[in-house]
């Protein structure tokens, strides 16, 4: 996998800091799930995070329960194993319940993520071999994590695990990868015009 | 790059203490403080953990304009989860304060989303079992925290002020530049210098 397209810098501090709205981390994370250099990158904004625990100035705590009070609430854990995923889905979708797919076109289908604590609608996009995607124009953000396959508009290739971070205002068609069709994780905010006879259909199921 | 600090006698006597001119200094070391509680459940190495952690959580968080009361809990919960995945804890991906800081991070978007069954927190749990990096292709989690902080203390005090508010709770880019009355244009860039300041410091050692 050789990915060439990351968050912003002010995209991944933002998800570091615990800051993005739900449905935006979760697609963010699968990028990064697949990404070794944004996963380091998350460390290190991680550690300025750490040094800043170690500079602040304390705050004593109130006299609440003693450390020896708290540690009695509960006993140390060991390493548990960790539960198995969807097979071909990213590990950060565990949580989060999947919609069964739905055809919505020819060769074209989508599934909701189930982001109860997201402003963003989130959805899965699987798309046959050589299809233009829905030509859209939004007010919000539209980001998106390749999980297989590819696509293609202006600003370049999208292939598995590259991070596709769309701002308002962009007007573009993704034409997906004529050999390998494409499937994708997205998350919107804002409202979208959906164009043409595809994007009529897609209209009423991504409750816009 | 730890900090050396005084602890109480008991405190003194789990982490190690060794005599200098006739006072007790103590060298802070959390990670063995860790690995006793991971290794035996040792009730004193907790009790100096969290003497010297839960101010900072709770100072850290209110700095962030959390409410005493929420960064109270949070500060609590947080030595809760480091006294039960104490095992857990690795040192090559992370150094001890960074580790802790991340978890109080996710109690506190658990604690302050509980309403809308936020399952974020365990988004980061997952992309944190990942497997450490090779290890000669990166730096350990230590050596990482070290060049940060080193190069933290080279920002300008006003990168330094936009890199912390944008890095606690609940500020945006957009209030960070209200709280300081800067124009949001220049919180981004600011903080883009500061961030760049720090990836150029860590790049060379990659």
């Amino acid at each position: 996998m050789s990915i060439v397209h990351r968050p912003s810098e002010e995209t991944l501090a933002a998800f570091a800091a615990g800051q993005l709205d739900e449905g935006l981390a979760v697609v963010v994370a699968c990028h990064i799930e697949a990404d070794r250099e944004s996963r380091q990158r998350l460390r290190e904004l991680e550690a300025v995070q750490g040094a800043l625990l170690d500079t602040v100035e304390p705050i004593a705590m109130a006299s609440g329960p003693s450390p020896a009070a708290t540690a009695a609430r509960a006993d140390p854990v060991s390493a548990a194993a960790a539960p198995i995923s969807e097979a071909g889905m990213p590990k950060v979708l565990r949580p989060y319940g999947l919609g069964p797919w739905r055809p919505i076109g020819i060769r074209i289908a989508m599934r909701r993520v189930e982001v109860a604590g997201a402003t963003a609608r989130v959805f899965m996009l699987r798309a046959g071999p050589g299809i233009a995607l829905p030509h859209h124009k939004h007010t919000g953000f539209e980001w998106t994590t390749i999980l297989a396959g590819a696509y293609e508009h202006e600003y370049g290739r999208y292939a598995a695990g590259d991070f596709d971070e769309a701002c308002t205002e962009h007007d573009h068609t993704p034409r997906v990868d004529p050999v390998e069709g494409c499937t994708c994780i997205v998350a919107m905010t804002g409202s979208v015009q959906l164009q043409g006879w595809l994007g009529r259909l897609l209209q009423p199921l991504v409750r816009f | 790059m730890v900090p050396a600090l005084a602890l109480t006698v008991d405190g003194m006597r789990k982490a190690g203490a060794v005599a200098q001119g006739g006072r007790f200094i103590v060298l802070f070391d959390p990670n063995s403080l860790i690995a006793a509680i991971a290794r035996s459940g040792d009730r004193a190495a907790f009790a100096a953990l969290f003497d010297h952690f839960a101010p900072r959580v709770k100072g850290l968080l209110m700095r962030g304009g959390t409410s005493a009361e929420l960064a109270e809990e949070v500060a609590q919960e947080t030595l809760l989860a480091v006294w039960r995945k104490a095992a857990l804890f690795d040192p090559a991906k992370a150094s001890a304060s960074t580790w802790i800081a991340t978890i109080a991070r996710n109690l506190r978007i658990d604690i302050a989303r509980r309403e809308t069954r936020s399952r974020l927190s365990q988004i980061y749990e997952i992309l944190d079992e990942e497997a450490p990096e090779q290890p000669d292709a990166t730096l350990s989690g230590a050596e990482r925290d070290a060049r940060v902080r080193a190069a933290m203390t080279q920002l300008s005090v006003d990168q330094y002020r936009v890199v912390e508010l944008a890095f606690l709770e609940g500020f945006s880019h957009q209030d960070v530049a209200d709280r300081l009355a800067i124009p949001l244009g220049t919180v981004k860039s600011r903080l883009r210098l500061a961030l760049s300041h720090l990836r150029s410091r860590l790049e060379d050692l990659r």
